[in-house]
């Protein structure tokens, strides 16, 4: 029940929209995401008919990597480091 | 860095780590457990790893009290009854010869109609504004708050709702506090956070040193929570990660969560077959919408295990996760989901019925004779 799935906004009406996912269009409703500008082509997750929240994409996925990251950019920075690309 | 890791990579990261013994980590969520099931993530993680499914099917710890009560009313008050399709097969405690499921009372003439959304309720009542519908809802956060939504925009006169919403975290905090938690790692579910904010899994970190990461529904993001957790666990540096930012924000969903304010309280609720869990149900802000205001109450008083699981049936524990589905004496036996014993073995987000869908046999019915230790 609390399957996920993210659809395109292929039309906007009102507070609904069709939304596509692999071929299958959907009526959609925009109802939680009212303070969120929406446009046609946005690709919004969906759970039992409505929309939860706008999708966006992102670099990290974990925390993790933003550490790694700042300590492999600091050991660049020092005279010693030497391989970081 | 142009794309995100993939889920080869963050193999490759988990098989490097210097795992020194057994570390548990515990999902709470059936989407999660479906998608570590269905990719078969356990057989590919060291072995020093165990995936343990923990409180993640609304259904299965919707009263028993209150499926008899939509039962009941489908039966004698001649209501249309709309429930989410998985209430619909879950047993109550009844003689096998009487109607002991929605399904049941469909086939014996009720009026009982599966829905996929609350807007299918809402047009249904619309479309015979006469008759009365109860609009049964169970289910966590994410399916509760398009439920608030649905109360928020108003709803048909001749609609009404029998909630059995529950919020995730507390049956957590239960299992933290009992002293003996089970788990050394935790994968918060990644919609709950998506509406409710990653926040409300702070406390696991804080208050109980417990490694959290917030994960989406790929292999990737589960296993970047797998990774998460076990780097925590063993660098001793411990914070709450996102594994899922394509959804997951600070704050969650504001206006999911103003509705879910707006519509609803939060109060103490019954957990079939565990107890009451403080702080951890949805109830209807208004009376107005309340079924129970309008339709007779059920009797229970001939209904010695009302409230319970099924006799046999170990849901329970699986839901805590203090046991594995096929630990249970009839998984597979007299349990399967063409022939269900108890919740879990219905519920697509039951583990029982995620295991055994993904291939998990029973083990083989005793060999050994009785008395003999195996080796
Ligand atoms: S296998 Fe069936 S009887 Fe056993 S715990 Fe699961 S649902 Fe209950």
């Amino acid at each position: 029940m609390c399957l996920g799935i993210p659809m395109r906004i292929v039309e906007i009406h009102g507070v609904n929209a069709r939304c596509e996912a692999k071929g299958v269009s959907r009526e959609v409703s925009l109802f939680m995401l009212q303070d969120e500008p929406l446009q046609v082509g946005d690709p919004v997750l969906v759970h039992v008919g409505y929309a939860i929240q706008k999708m966006t994409p992102q670099e990290a996925r974990s925390t993790w990597e933003l550490f790694d990251r700042a300590l492999a950019a600091e050991e660049a920075a020092a005279p010693s480091g030497g391989e970081h690309v | 860095m142009s794309a995100t890791r993939s889920a080869r990579d963050w193999l490759e990261r988990i098989h490097a780590l210097p795992l020194r013994g057994r570390v548990r980590i515990m999902n709470v969520c059936g989407g999660h457990e479906r998608s570590i099931t269905r990719a078969g993530l356990r057989t590919l993680l060291p072995a020093e790893i165990e995936l343990i499914p923990g409180p993640g099917c609304p259904v299965c710890v919707c009263p028993e009290e209150d499926i008899h009560q939509a039962i009941h009313w489908a039966l004698t008050a001649g209501v249309t009854l709309v429930a989410f399709g998985d209430m619909l097969r879950v047993p109550i405690d009844r003689p096998r010869r009487e109607i002991r499921s929605l399904e049941q009372a469909r086939a014996a003439g009720a009026d009982v109609r599966p829905v996929a959304s609350p807007t299918e309720a809402v047009r249904i009542a619309a479309a015979a504004p006469e008759r009365p519908v109860v609009f049964f809802a169970a289910g966590f956060e994410t399916t509760i708050a398009p439920v608030a939504a649905m109360l928020a925009e108003g709803i048909p006169d001749n609609l009404s709702v029998l909630l059995s919403g529950r919020l995730t975290w507390p049956a957590v905090a239960m299992l933290l506090a009992s002293g003996e938690p089970g788990f050394d790692c935790l994968i918060a579910p990644g919609h709950v956070a998506t509406v409710m904010g990653p926040e409300e899994w702070a406390f696991v970190v804080r208050e109980h040193r417990i490694p959290t990461a917030v994960a989406g529904f790929t292999p990737e993001s589960l296993l970047a929570a797998i990774y998460s957790t076990l780097r925590q666990h063993l660098e001793g540096r411990l914070f709450l990660d996102n594994c899922y930012p394509e959804v997951v924000r600070p704050g969650g969903n504001p206006e999911a969560r103003a509705l879910l304010r707006r519509t609803l309280e939060v109060v103490d609720a019954p957990w079939r077959g565990i107890g009451i869990l403080p702080a951890s149900g949805f109830a209807l802000a208004a009376h107005s919408w309340d079924a129970r205001r309008r339709h007779p109450p059920a009797d229970h008083r001939d209904r010695p295990r009302a409230g319970g699981m099924p006799a046999g049936c170990d849901c329970a524990r699986v839901v805590l996760g203090r046991i594995y589905p096929d630990a249970c004496k009839l998984y597979g036996r007299t349990c399967t989901p063409r022939t269900p014993v108890g919740p879990c073995m219905v519920s697509d987000e039951g583990a029982c019925r995620i295991w055994w869908t993904g291939g998990v046999r029973a083990p083989a019915p005793a060999e050994i004779p009785a008395g003999v230790q195996a080796p």
